[in-house]
């Protein structure tokens, strides 16, 4: 499989032939173990799994393999990091999770060479307690409607025919057999796809503009910064199908008639780097970028540039600033960026799953893209959803479809029990976004309704909170993000931010008058439209949303001085519950402080001195017994 | 910034009920300016780029093409067109004003600019919490732009968000600096200073000789750095600093003199005063 | 960053400079690319690099400055050999970051931000590493460690302190002081 060092696809037949090649050789009819390799599954030790994996598969005698017929693949992430380190066998899609490198021989020896169903391994379905074999049979991925993400975690990133045999590189090939620019143009626009970036811009309007603005070259740009915290599609999708995104970037370059295309990668996605490289790198090689791609007169090779770790350079003109080797300081859009962007040439920038979607749309058609979805947004929308549900991950569903459906139905519902964990709130969108009550969890999610509701689509994180996240401490945290994060070029967003966390720290404190909460509205108002650019723009959202949803967590605060929610430390203090202590002392060697005494030993009971306690609550967090209680 | 194609003829707009004559390609406030109108700035300045960031000069922009929809725009970077409408003192407009400046005088509540466009808003005291040790930068960037066009970019921006501050290389004297003033100048709130005392200057802890005039040997207002950098950069004749003001004043007047008596004596051709210049 | 933390700067040896602005055209646009193959080169931005970096690429150093210092990817200062970056993004957040980071910080007696003076850890808070729904998580250099509990997080510090794996921990010398080892000590006690 040393795919790099196969010839150049001289024309677009040749390549068609060598793809329809793939799908009848060994290869394809292969069965798959498939490893996931994402950074989800790597922290939980997949990498150690995938080394046993290969150790045992190699030393099985050379007769059975054969017989076997098996290969190994290294993928992208599955999507369900939580329950990694995951491997599947494919075709037949047995799903197992949380394979440690001791489950290996077994694995390999009844699973793989036995063809049994070892059913310890398998997903145990929260609501019947029933173990689940089947991949698709699984709640998580059964509710989930995959278009963007639909290749990742059933190929190995890194090999160019693995994309190849999932018809990769079909839609360019596509295009460039005949059709013109303008075609893929009017493609796009029909599709009516939006920015998956946040904004939810029409992306062949965008597309047009460029293309009719003044100036050359154009340049071509993709938007995988994903700075909001809680999001980590992109990620997977530049891990797990970077392919997809090259070729999505080929088709728009080709529609727009340039040659350059760069992609913007997150610093602190190291692994997204590598697997881009990668595949740029094999695409050249096969005529798939660069000079005279399949042999037609297009002409169009990426360059990647690693961001600096900046939030604020995910804004578009900030991101042309990094690229140009500036500081990310936004500018003013009175002139749009397909005018004036990168280099003060016409540029398009686009999100990663933007761009993914493109090649699925002309392949499949505008039609068909644009029957999915809602009236104005159309196609799917993949949310990273984490905090406290049961099934954390990657979730790509259909626009449209309700909170409820994504948080209770795929996400499994609540991950703790009882009334602490009953849901609160839902943050979408980041730091621009906001937090929606239960009683929005009916919303049907598009572009539209979440704004509509005081929130935003944002890049696609989806927090689920309980009732031990408190919501001033949410708003608080966002706005202390936000000012760190903040360029500090325009003064609504730079001091205005920054005296919105000075009040609600206030209010956190105990410190807070009803003025306060007059106050930071007013402010909110001056910041979200005085403010130069999104960041600062949309920088009181939470704030605005908990207010909205959760005024009375605030009031409580202030009045009451309480923090419902447990969290604010000034509001609160921590004690041991005697009659639930069994004097294990977890506690004591937890406590940072010594703020713990007591000698159960001799008789004493732990007593928490709250002088000394400062509140971290690691005590609480390592009793087995939930002795440690916070009032 | 950019230009908008219009072509060039000039055009009409409304700001505050009145019709204003604006040009293609410039801004939104030069053209009210020119019909005197005032827009409150901080971070404009005719000698750089405008730039956007004190948010001072924003307006409410409208046209009856956009069905009641209205936007507020930094006149400074907004470019004029034909039938805008423009109002500079509405509600929306006075409301970032205020705290806009509420917001810079918690930042520099010493500072009298501040203080004064701050009452003019009815804002007599800051309603946010005062900056510790505060100083006078309200970070508008007109320091570090033009020393970065008519200079060096000896400092710049440092960090950023809630920590930016203008700033030199690792907070020492910055080796790039020709002492030319011009960030000290341009400075709406006297943050930058610096001293002068016989023919050394100091600014940002730098120290540095003054230019002497090639006469008398009085110091001339530009260092020798900066002289060096006007030859070498700009490309500027070192005759144009090598003497003093009066100096110079002299010189040109001998000049004239010399001028006038041959003129008086019928002769028509000039004496060539360089060359005399010179030859002293 | 508080004086005792203030790490020893050792000497730079700017070969290591040339080689990386060889792998760039001398062009302004690469000055973050540079620095970042600096930062990964030396573990922080040396005040030499910059200068010879300002030259070669025609940036005024003032600019290079201001960019080493704009974004969160660059030190002025020597990192640690082992930086523990503690993700403090929203989902992370709300699963108890803020008590990984205050057990890291108590544990490794340094703020975050800074670096431990025998350079052996540095600490680090971070938005969102893409790593969710493992919360909390901590990266260590480039590996994610999920779920995180205070235990783990002690054993990560231990682990480290042990320099078994870090790139030339063999020749720092072990202060018996170190916060490391005391951390360890107070959980043995
Ligand atoms: C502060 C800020 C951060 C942003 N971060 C991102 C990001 O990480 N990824 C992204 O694709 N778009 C981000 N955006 C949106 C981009 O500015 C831009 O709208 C988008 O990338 C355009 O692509 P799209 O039309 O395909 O969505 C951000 C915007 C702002 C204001
Ligand atoms: S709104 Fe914030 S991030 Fe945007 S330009 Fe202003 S200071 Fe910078
Ligand atoms: S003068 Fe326009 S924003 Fe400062
Ligand atoms: S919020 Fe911590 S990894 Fe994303």
């Amino acid at each position: 499989m040393a795919e790099t060092a196969q010839a150049r696809f001289a024309s677009v037949e040749a390549f068609l032939r060598h793809a329809a090649l793939l799908k009848t050789s060994p290869e394809a009819t292969q069965r798959r173990v498939l490893v996931c390799l994402g950074t989800g599954c790597m922290a939980s030790g997949a990498r150690e799994v995938a080394a046993a994996l290969e150790r045992a598969l190699a030393a099985l005698p050379a007769e059975r393999r054969v017989a076997l017929n098996l290969c190994m693949k290294k993928t992208g992430c599955h999507g369900f990091c939580e329950k990694g380190p995951l491997v599947v066998l494919w075709p037949e899609a047995t799903f197992y999770k949380g394979v440690k490198p001791k489950d290996v021989p077994e694995l390999v020896e009844r699973g793989i060479v036995g063809g049994e169903v070892i059913e310890r391994l398998l997903y145990v379905d929260p609501k019947t307690g029933k173990p689940v074999e089947k991949y698709g049979a699984i709640d998580f991925y059964a509710r989930q409607t995959r278009i963007a993400m639909r290749n990742i975690g059933l190929m190995d990133p890194a090999n160019l025919d693995d994309y190849l045999l999932r018809d990769g590189y079909q839609a360019l090939a596509k295009v460039l057999a005949g059709w013109s620019p303008e075609q893929v143009l009017k493609e796009i626009e029909q599709a009516k796809l939006r920015g998956r970036g946040g904004g939810g811009f029409d992306a062949g309007r965008k597309w047009r503009s460029c293309k009719s603005a003044k100036g050359t070259p154009r340049y071509l740009i993709c938007n995988g910064d994903e700075g909001d915290p809680g999001a980590f599609m992109d990620r997977s999708l530049m891990e797990g199908d970077p392919h997809g995104v090259i070729e999505g970037m080929a088709i728009a370059a080709f529609a727009l008639e340039t040659r350059e295309g760069t992609i913007y990668v997150r610093q602190e996605y190291p692994l997204a780097v590598e697997h881009l490289e990668r595949a740029i790198a094999d695409a050249r090689a096969r005529g798939l970028l660069g000079e005279r791609i399949l042999g037609t007169d297009f002409s169009f090779d990426i360059q990647i540039a690693r961001g600096g770790g900046a939030f604020v350079c995910g804004e578009s003109s900030a991101l042309m600033r990094s690229v140009e080797g500036k500081v990310g300081e936004p500018r003013a859009k009175y002139v749009h960026a397909t005018d004036k962007g990168l280099w003060d040439k016409p540029t398009v920038l686009n999100n990663v799953e933007t761009f993914v979607n493109v090649p699925r749309i002309v392949e499949k058609g505008a039609a068909w893209y644009a029957s999915i979805g809602t009236a104005r947004s159309k196609g799917t929308k993949a949310f990273a959803l984490t905090g406290k549900v049961k099934n954390t991950g990657l979730v790509e569903v259909e626009m449209g479809t309700s909170l409820r459906e994504i948080i209770f139905g795929a996400g499994g519902g609540m991950l703790v029990d009882g009334p602490k964990g009953a849901f609160k709130a839902v943050q979408t969108g980041g730091p621009s976004g906001g937090c929606l009550p239960e009683s929005l969890l009916d919303l049907p999610v598009d572009f539209d309704s979440l704004t509509d509701a005081g929130s935003m689509m944002g890049s696609g994180g989806m927090i689920v909170m309980d009732h031990s996240t408190c919501m001033v401490d949410v708003a608080r945290y966002f706005l202390s993000f936000l000012t760190d994060e903040s360029c500090g070029k325009c003064v609504p967003c730079r001091e205005g931010l920054y005296q919105m966390y000075r009040i609600l720290s206030r209010i956190a404190e105990g410190q807070g008058t009803e003025a306060d909460l007059a106050k930071i509205e007013d402010l909110s108002q001056a910041v979200a439209v005085g403010s130069l650019c999104a960041l600062g723009k949309s920088g009181p959202t939470p704030v605005l949303s908990t207010l909205r949803y959760f005024r009375h967590e605030y009031e409580a605060h202030i009045k009451e001085k309480r923090c419902p929610a447990g969290v604010c430390k000034a509001l609160i203090t921590y004690s041991i519950d005697t009659s639930a202590c069994d004097g294990c002392g977890a506690c004591l060697a937890a406590c940072a402080s010594d703020a713990i005494t007591g000698t159960p030993k001799k008789g004493e009971t732990f007593q928490i001195n709250t002088l000394q306690c400062d509140k971290c609550g690691a005590c609480a967090a390592v009793c087995k017994r939930g002795a440690v209680a916070i009032s | 910034m950019s230009e908008v194609n219009l072509g060039d003829a000039p055009f009409t707009m409304t700001i505050d009920g009145k019709r204003v004559e604006a040009r293609p390609g410039e801004m939104v406030l030069a053209a009210a300016k020119r019909a005197g109108i005032a827009i409150p700035t901080l971070c404009e300045h005719k000698a750089v780029e405008s730039f956007g960031s004190c948010r001072l000069c924003m307006v409410e922009v409208t046209k009856a093409a956009w069905k009641g929809w209205k936007g507020l725009m930094t006149a400074c970077l907004y470019p004029a067109a034909p039938d805008l409408i423009i109002e500079t003192q509405s509600e929306r407009v006075l409301h970032v004003r205020r705290n806009v400046l509420d917001l810079l005088l918690a930042r520099c509540p010493d500072s009298t600019l501040i203080q004064r466009l701050a009452a003019e808003h009815g804002v007599q005291q800051t309603s946010f919490s005062v900056r510790e040790q505060p100083d006078l930068c309200i970070l508008c960037g007109l320091c570090v732009r033009i020393c970065e066009s008519a200079a060096t970019s000896a400092i710049s921006t440092v960090k950023r968000g809630h920590h930016r501050e203008i700033g030199t290389p690792w907070g020492g004297p910055p080796p790039a600096c020709i002492g030319c003033l011009a960030c000290a100048h341009v400075c709406p709130t006297g943050h930058i200073t610096f001293e002068e005392h016989g023919a050394t200057r100091a600014i940002w802890g730098r120290s540095f000789e003054l230019q002497r005039c090639a006469e008398c040997g009085a110091p001339l207002p530009i260092t020798v750095e900066q002289a060096s950098f006007l030859v070498e950069r700009q490309a500027l004749d070192a005759s144009y600093f090598s003497r003093c003001e009066s100096c110079q004043r002299r010189a040109t007047a001998q000049t004239f003199g010399r001028l006038a008596r041959w003129q008086k004596l019928g002769l028509t051709q000039e004496p060539d005063a360089r060359q005399e210049g010179g030859k002293r | 960053m508080s004086a005792q933390s203030q790490p020893q700067f050792p000497p730079v040896d700017l070969a290591a400079t040339e080689a990386i602005l060889a792998r760039y055209a001398a062009e302004p646009k690469h000055l973050i690319s540079v620095l970042q193959d600096l930062q990964l080169h030396y573990r922080y931005l040396p005040r030499e690099a910059l200068e010879r970096v300002g030259a070669a690429l025609g940036v005024p150093l003032a600019k290079v400055y201001g960019v080493a210092t704009f974004y969160k990817a660059f030190s002025l200062t020597p990192r640690g050999e082992k930086i523990l970056r503690v993700c403090t993004g929203t989902a992370c957040h709300i699963r108890g970051a803020p008590l990984i980071l205050s057990e890291l910080q108590s544990r490794l007696k340094i703020a975050a931000g800074e670096t431990t003076p025998d350079l052996r850890f540095s600490l680090e808070a971070v938005n969102c590493v893409g790593a969710c729904a493992l919360a909390p998580v901590v990266m260590e250099n480039d590996t994610a460690h999920g779920n995180l509990s205070v235990t783990k997080v002690r054993r990560l510090v231990r682990s480290g302190a042990a320099g078994s794996r870090g790139r030339g921990s063999a020749e720092l010398p072990r202060p018996d002081d170190s916060p490391a080892k005391k951390a360890e000590e107070s959980e043995e006690s």
